[in-house]
């Protein structure tokens, strides 16, 4: 029998990764140096909307050390035109019709209107200065109201109004029953703010085209390269076998580094252009001002409840701004209308949509970009429990469901075998000491300080339990793996991590169930030469689509691997022992080779039958398995000083069940993350906008604010034993749950500790200002910019 | 965010850096620390054809007692100032202000001249030194030295009385007294941040009752504002809580902030209020009254 030692699965061993990042050995974007390499700068729109009416450029190309300076114009005609990484999130609805480079018009502050290639960047600024573009202003298009005005000027003329989208209403279950059934009805108007991914590196792409060869090589910071590959080689008309893109460290990108962006596609173009390579580092103002933003969305919200607390139905309008170029904000909609029920017995849901266009940064994919869904709903319980003068806590457990019993499934359909909602609340509250918080508060209230206790809870779909059209986002996940000849696993994967340690977690796995050490499993990512084909790594598919593809490719490979020591070894297959990177034959221990050997053995003429491939390799697919739910509920509690406004953490804990752990040490990691984002979100992080210029208030760090060290409390965190749907891989995605639900926590403790003042809270941001203007302080000051 | 091409100069004496901004003049910036100015470089807000390295300038390293007073050299970096025994000793204000400054990494390379110099209304230094009634000492080739109250060094957002050829050379401040409390408090979006608001509070106590009061907002116009009625009201009367919330509302009430992002003129307004409060009662205590 097969005697394992030590199981890597489950533990948190320490990174593979961590040597090399730590030490600041890592490769990034900015470290690529090419023969001959150039710089790109753009020249950006300083207006919001605004017709071009002409560019000059003579000025720019004139300045020593200027390489090339293309137009708008001058760059479609080295293009295919299309929508480029629009396209993935289109959602399929119509886009609009949009050049790389603006053209004929200006739709965002940042808009690149013009690309400068030089000797250094230094240069090709010096030159973007000199470039003159005449604009003819045009009316901005900022807000919500602005966007439906159906005078206002369309921003895309081929569009006709700036409704990029509407969803006609859809209804599951009986919703006219379940408000007629109703004591009352709960309503609230619901706003998310605007706010943005802001990795520590920014986008950056280094391109060279080979005129001899036709091969167009690519360096990008990019969440999958072959979805990058796909791209480019349609945006450049090059034949797809002969573009590479290749991926190193990436300092972060929460799901904004999808695909080829249209500053990418410009610098590619111009890279074949110029003959010598091009590099772009995107810099903070651009990445904070073009790069995407996320998050701007409105609820009409109407819960159908009793006295008692039991929601019986929702009826939700939701407004997504999708900002000025299509990006991820199309298509959102349906998936918040679809997992907006959660966990809870709500029987009946009525949801439409409309899309709108405005003059701001295009609507990115940042982790987990269908969030609202958690946080309307999670905001609307705690308004409903106010409302009825119950405990918040006592109205999640009366509607949560429990395992086994039913409703199975939301009412939008998706089934919930396995759900830990209500587990991860009892243990959150017990966590917390719910009881004693609520004594402790009242003694504080009476010396004039502020205690608030929030709860939320959500689950996540990383990959949902099985459905009849199979896997999670993106379809199946393909690995591709190999015994090399000195004995080590590789294994390949489209999945490109920028952060989340698949070299360290991926190879856990395959190394428990191959039977070698850790150490001996190699994870190859980044290549497209190498990888096989994918979507790359978004929707929390990493660790259960390419964790359970490395445990089936594993098993293949040893299967293979058994096959050929059969022969070698002239025994059964059934006997064949893999153990500790050892191939015996069981019950006789002196008949063993190292895997090494067995590479080489296979390769030796003669060894091996003829209808026997020496090559131990395998290509896998995975589709999700039976899947399952990612979930958990999160408290906090906060203090909030209702003199200044400033909101300080006392506690943050956590109950979380994201399936079976593979290392609990970078699950924690990834919870961390996300809350502090989260937390961002609500005291600090706001992508603000001028409603009557349309100019972008938050380009830099100093207005653009991010949690530090400082901001973030110590975490507590507690890991719920999971409900097993599949024989063997259980693992489920956690990437995205922190950011999911520390919004809502936050807010409702907040509220929580307002409640003396009878502050309600509607939206997601709650600056000192705001919290002031809450509370009855201060007057809110209608000038100011939201 | 790369600066438009410019010169560089390190000058090795004061005298060579005197001589320097003379004849470069407007075109000229002393870079002294660079904590402000190498970001408004990047951004290319700030265009200079020259930087004139004031770092390798001895003169102006030095803290000193001398003659009753702390002096301070202009490029004597934050993070020193902060470690200094004798700021700690003779100007307990200093500081008190001097850890609000960003963080230990900005305070490492950002100096107390350059912090003055620059005159961003919401930073901490300028509103110290006007508590402090410290003054400022600035030097030119052909002129000289002279003295300039911190009162009326600030002359608007970014702006000083220097001349073009002048440099800020040291900062002399009187000794504290006993029976004198002092508190820095602000409110800012993040520990490190500019200040939204800030407020400067020394006073002098004896038998229960506020004898001299000095009392400095940052953030709230484009100089530091110093509140004088307050001051007049806190020493007109034994210091009550009633007393203390009158010149927290005279004081809120005489602002007139300009709004941002992070908080509009009513939310600085208010919180001006609450950090005379907080500053006043802090110093008073340290002053070694209980109010």
């Amino acid at each position: 029998m097969s005697i394992i030692a030590q199981r890597y699965t489950g533990s948190s061993i320490k990174r593979s990764e961590d040597l090399r990042i730590l030490t600041g050995s890592g490769h990034y974007i900015d470290d690529v140096r090419l023969p001959g390499m150039l710089h790109a700068a753009f020249v950006r729109s300083p207006f919001a909307h605004a017709r071009i009416s002409s560019v000059e450029v003579s000025a720019a190309r004139e300045v020593p050390g200027v390489v090339a300076v293309l137009t708008g114009a001058e760059l479609e005609a080295l293009i295919v035109p299309g929508p480029g990484a629009a396209g993935i999130f289109s959602g399929g609805i119509t886009l609009p019709s949009f050049s790389q480079l603006a053209t004929d018009k200006v739709r965002l502050v940042g808009d690149p209107v013009v690309l400068v290639v030089a000797e250094s960047r230094y240069v090709a600024e010096d030159a973007c200065e000199l470039v003159e573009v005449d604009y003819e202003e045009l009316p901005s298009v900022i807000t919500e109201q602005q966007a439906l005005d159906p005078d206002g000027p369309p921003i895309f003329e081929d569009l006709g109004s700036n409704v990029l989208n509407r969803t006609e209403i859809a209804t599951f279950g009986d919703v006219e029953g379940a408000f007629a059934r109703a004591d009352r009805v709960v309503s609230a108007h619901l706003r998310q703010h605007r706010h943005q991914n802001v990795p520590m590196e920014g986008r950056g792409i280094a391109c060279s085209y080979d005129p001899e060869s036709g091969e167009l090589t690519v360096y990008s910071a990019n969440q999958g390269v072959q979805t990058a590959r796909r791209l480019l080689a349609q945006a450049l008309d090059v034949p797809i076998e002969k573009v590479r893109v290749l991926s190193d460290d990436i300092g972060g990108s929460f799901g904004l580094k999808m695909g080829a962006s249209r500053e990418e596609i410009a610098v590619a173009a111009a890279a074949r252009h110029v003959g010598r390579p091009v590099r772009w580092i995107e810099d903070r103002t651009e990445n904070l001002t073009a790069s995407g933003q996320a998050r701007e969305e409105s609820f009409d919200v109407e819960a159908a409840v009793t006295n008692e607390g039991d929601i019986l139905g929702l009826r939700v309008k939701m407004t997504i701004d999708t900002g000025a170029y299509p990006g991820m904000g199309g298509m959102l909609p349906r998936m918040v209308q679809n997992m907006l029920p959660g966990p809870y017995r709500i029987g009946a849901l009525s949801f439409e949509s409309t899309a709108i266009i405005t003059n701001k940064a295009t609507y990115v994919a940042y982790r987990g970009p269908w969030a609202s869904e958690t946080w309307v709903r999670e905001r609307t319980i705690d308004l409903i429990a106010k409302e009825l003068g119950l405990e918040p806590l006592a109205v999640r457990l009366r509607n949560v469901v429990t395992r086994g019993e039913p409703p199975l499934a939301m009412v939008t359909g998706r089934s919930l075998a396995g759900v830990t909602a209500r587990e991860s609340l009892e243990r959150v509250s017990a966590m917390v000491d719910f009881g004693a918080f609520r004594e402790r508060q009242a003694e504080a209230r009476a010396q004039g300080r502020y205690l608030g206790l929030g709860l939320a809870t959500y689950i996540e779909a990383a990959p949902g339990p099985r459905q009849p059209q199979g896997g999670g986002i993106g379809g199946p996940e393909q690995i591709r793996m190999r015994l090399e000849d000195d004995g080590t696993v590789s294994v390949f994967t489209a999945q490109m991590p920028h952060g989340q340690s698949h070299q360290t977690t991926f190879a856990q796995v395959a190394a428990d169930e191959f039977g070698v050490p850790f150490e001996q499993v190699r994870v190859v990512v980044g290549d497209s030469s190498q990888v096989p084909q994918g979507f790359g790594t978004g929707g929390s598919r990493a660790a259960v689509m390419a964790g359970g593809a490395s445990l089936h490719g594993a098993r293949a490979l040893k299967k293979r691997v058994q096959e050929v020591g059969s022969h070698l070894f002239e025994a059964a297959v059934e006997d064949m022992l893999i153990s500790d990177g050892v191939l015996s034959v069981q019950g006789v221990p002196a008949r063993a080779m190292s895997l090494a050997e067995v590479a080489k053995a296979a390769h030796e003429p003669g060894r091996l039958p003829e209808d026997v491939s020496g090559d131990i390799e395998v290509t896998t697919a995975f589709d999700g398995g039976e899947g399952g739910w990612s979930g958990g509920s999160h408290a906090a509690i906060v203090e909030v000083d209702t003199e200044t406004g400033l909101v300080r953490i006392e506690r943050y804990l956590v109950a979380e069940d994201c399936g079976a752990l593979i290392n609990p040490a970078i699950v924690e990691g990834q919870v961390r993350g996300g809350v502090a984002q989260g937390i961002g979100a609500v005291l600090l992080e706001r992508s603000a906008y001028d409603p009557e210029s349309g100019q972008f208030l938050a380009s830099t760090f100093m207005d653009y604010l991010l949690p530090t060290a400082w901001e973030i409390p110590r975490l507590e965190i507690e890991h719920l034993e999971t409900v097993p749907l599949d024989a063997d891989v259980n693992f489920r995605g956690v990437g995205e749950g922190g950011m999911i639900i520390a919004p809502p926590t936050l807010c409702n403790a907040i509220e929580d500790a307002l409640a003396p003042f009878a502050a309600r809270v509607t939206e997601q941001h709650l600056p000192p200002n705001r919290i002031l203007e809450l509370i009855g302080a201060i007057l809110s000051d209608a000038g100011e910019p939201r | 965010m790369k600066p438009a091409p410019f010169e560089y100069r390190a000058p090795e004496s004061l005298d060579e850096a005197l001589a320097l901004v003379e004849e470069l003049g407007e075109d000229a910036r002393p870079l002294a620390g660079g904590q402000s100015l190498i970001p408004l470089l990047s951004f290319r807000l700030a265009r200079p054809t020259c930087l004139v390295d004031l770092a390798g300038v001895p003169e102006l390293q030095s803290i000193r007692i001398d003659d009753g007073r702390l002096v301070i050299g202009a490029m004597v970096r934050e993070r020193e100032a902060e470690r200094d025994a004798k700021v700690e000793a003779s100007a307990p204000l200093l500081a008190c202000a001097l850890p609000l400054i960003g963080h230990p990494a900005i305070r490492s390379r950002g100096t107390i001249g350059g912090s003055l110099a620059h005159s961003d209304p919401a930073a901490e230094l300028p509103a110290a030194a006007v508590a402090l009634e410290a003054e400022l000492i600035a030097r030119s080739r052909t002129r000289g030295e002279r003295t300039i109250p911190a009162a009326d060094f600030f002359t608007g957002f970014l702006s000083t009385a220097l001349e073009p050829d002048e440099l800020l050379t040291e900062i002399r401040i009187m000794r504290q007294s006993p029976g004198t409390g002092c508190a820095f408090e602000e409110v800012a979006r993040r520990h490190g941040d500019f200040a939204m608001v800030g407020a400067a509070a020394m006073v002098r106590v004896e038998d229960d009752r506020i004898t001299e009061a000095r009392l400095v907002l940052t953030g709230v116009s484009d100089v530091p504002v110093r509140a004088l009625d307050a001051e007049a009201t806190l020493t007109a009367a034994p210091f009550t809580d009633e007393v203390l919330a009158e010149a927290a509302e005279q004081t809120a009430g005489s602002l007139s902030p300009a709004s941002d992002i992070h908080g509009s003129s009513a939310y600085r307004r208010h919180v001006a209020g609450v950090l005379v409060r907080r500053a006043v009662r802090a110093a008073t205590q340290r002053a070694g009254v209980a109010a």
